[in-house]
């Protein structure tokens, strides 16, 4: 079985007991040493034999043919490779696609769909700075202004906390006019993210990475 | 205190056949109200006490019980966490406007789970749900609920992310921690519904996110709904009625949730998944549509848009039946106290 679709079904390891089809048989962790150990470029392991998992798995979960837990567990096992990965980022040898700053809005603690956000994105080649739950419009400034050529995501769960969202728009666009921010979470919409005056609205977590597959150029 | 002659003109006269009509599916006498919960600023309001006074035992019950009976429903609910009945102790839970799901779990593996400490059922004080009825007003019930539900009680005592890998990699123990909880919840509606002044039961337990379930239906079907089948089953035995709470998409198990678990009423819909219309044209014929006025619509709309809404789906459900007027969800702080008040005056129509 390839790399990818290992990722897809969350077989991190051979001692994995998911799925059950594949007890004893080698994961991700495995194939990712084997590829390294054969001298496979990085940038092609990450590329061509990963990514695609996390791809298959974000796009089935958009069409509601997963659900958050098969998500999950995807993303372990690719974290599990990023892992063997880590010295050709440190190395440069791979570059990520771009930065993106993730945190939840002010006063909000959830961080389900954040959290979902962030793994598809790294799983997607995206360095992710994730500030967390709570997150002040001062703190999504400060992260801009360490990478200025960031874009920004902010999730809310409440039709309460989500209002901070628009002040928060507010002062990245004071800061940068030119940062990209996009909003999600479970009371936001089109019409909301229109009135903030945000880039973009994605009603699933899978959303905003398959735009900028799309076209990135457009919305970086 | 703002009095029930105050809001609608007339004397407040309770009748939970009315409700019980409702839920029946049929056609109420009178226009009826449901809501799960009130926030304390208006429960203040409403029965005329800013602050819970907790100079007795009865007194905060006897607060909510007049703040409903002014706002004019024909029930209270009382939740275990009031009542102090059934309560599964959570780690640190940091809270502020929302909290995690992933925040306070206390049970990682098989040594923590033997070492948590289960609450028994048996022992909670069930004395106030008898007591109160000096309290309620002639016509009137109360609602009974559990202190959260069997998958949101799990979800706080794992995390759900931790739990969704629990669900993958240790599923003997997955089914344990479900049956300790699940078991546990039984036994408190097995002793509350049959008590006397308890009229209908509320099974809250919050299944989905936005987009989908929190797990999958066949994940559910397996640890979450044969708990529920069986409460309901017990709030039946009792004659009493079975009213479940759960927020998020669930269209893929409704019909479970009618035809299997056999609840009697649905509460918590939101108009980005299922406005309440559609819910009610959905399933409405099936089972009971409680409340269902958007939260977001109801937290930033105005006054008469509210009441124009309300109105109309009230209409509805005179027309045919098996529905009664309320939030999507509950009048939290952030509610405007006159976008509540809009809500229920359509009553008055």
């Amino acid at each position: 079985m390839d790399l990818a679709r290992l990722v897809e079904l969350g077989k991190i390891d051979k001692n994995t007991p998911h799925p059950p089809a594949l007890i004893g048989q080698d994961g991700v962790l495995e194939l990712t040493q084997l590829a390294i150990k054969k001298e496979i470029k990085a940038q092609i392991i990450l590329n061509e034999g990963l990514m695609p998992g996390m791809h298959a798995i974000g796009e089935k979960l958009s069409r509601g043919e997963v659900f958050i837990t098969d998500m999950l567990i995807a993303a372990r096992a690719m974290n599990v490779a990023l892992g063997q990965l880590k010295p050709f980022f440190l190395s440069g040898e791979i570059q990520a696609k771009g930065t993106i700053v993730l945190g939840t809005v002010k006063g909000d603690l959830h961080d389900i769909g954040k959290n979902l956000v962030k793994m598809i994105m790294e799983g997607d080649g995206w360095e992710v700075k994730d500030l967390g739950t709570d997150v002040s419009e001062e703190q999504f400034v400060e992260a801009v202004n360490n990478s200025t050529d960031a874009i920004v995501g902010i999730s809310a769960l409440l039709t309460t906390t989500m209002l901070h969202m628009g002040s928060a728009v507010q002062r990245l666009r004071e800061n940068n006019p030119n940062t990209k921010i996009y909003i999600g979470g479970a009371p936001v919409s089109q019409s909301f993210c229109e009135e903030i005056g945000a880039d973009g609205y994605f009603s699933n977590p899978h959303g905003l990475a398959r735009e900028l597959r799309k076209a990135p150029k457009l919305l970086i | 205190m703002l009095t029930h002659e105050q809001l609608y003109g007339n004397k407040a006269n309770p009748n939970f056949e009315e409700l019980l009509r409702v839920i029946k599916g049929q056609i109420p006498s009178k226009p009826v109200l449901f809501e799960f919960a009130l926030n304390d600023r208006l429960l203040g309001i409403l029965s005329g006490e800013a602050r819970e006074n907790n100079t007795s035992r009865i007194a905060p019950f006897r607060r909510l019980i007049r703040a409903f009976t002014n706002a004019g429903y024909d029930f209270t609910t009382i939740s275990a966490w009031r009542t102090n009945t059934l309560h599964f102790v959570k780690g640190d839970l940091a809270e502020k406007e929302s909290r995690s799901l992933n925040s306070g779990n206390m049970i990682s593996d098989r040594e923590s789970f033997e070492a948590y400490p289960w609450p028994d059922p048996e022992l909670g004080d069930y004395d106030i749900y008898y007591d109160l009825r000096e309290e309620l007003p002639d016509g009137m019930q109360l609602i009974a609920s559990g202190n959260g539900g069997l998958l949101e009680n799990v979800i706080d005592l794992v995390g759900f992310e931790d739990l969704s890998m629990m669900t993958l990699l240790d599923q003997a123990l997955t089914t344990e921690i479900f049956d300790a909880v699940g078991s546990r919840l039984l036994r408190f509606y097995e002793i509350v519904a049959p008590i006397e002044t308890v009229g209908a039961c509320i099974v809250n337990d919050d299944w989905g996110f936005k987009n989908q379930t929190m797990f999958s239906p066949d994940m559910l079907r397996r640890w979450v709904f044969p708990w529920h089948r069986k409460i309901v089953a017990a709030i039946h035995k009792s004659g009493k009625k079975a009213i479940l709470h759960s927020c998020g998409q669930l269209k893929d198990v409704m019909d479970e949730v009618i035809d299997d678990m056999k609840y009697d009423a649905k509460h918590s819909f939101e108009d980005q998944i299922t406005p309440i219309e559609e819910a009610y044209k959905l399933w409405g014929k099936r089972i009971s549509i409680m409340g269902g006025i958007d939260m977001d619509f109801l937290a930033r709309s105005t006054p008469e848009a509210i009441t124009n809404r309300s109105k109309l789906m009230l209409e509805q459900g005179l027309l045919h039946g098996g529905y009664a007027l309320g939030s999507g969800n509950s009048i939290p702080e952030y509610i405007p106290d006159k976008n509540y008040f809009a809500m229920i005056s359509a009553i008055n129509s």
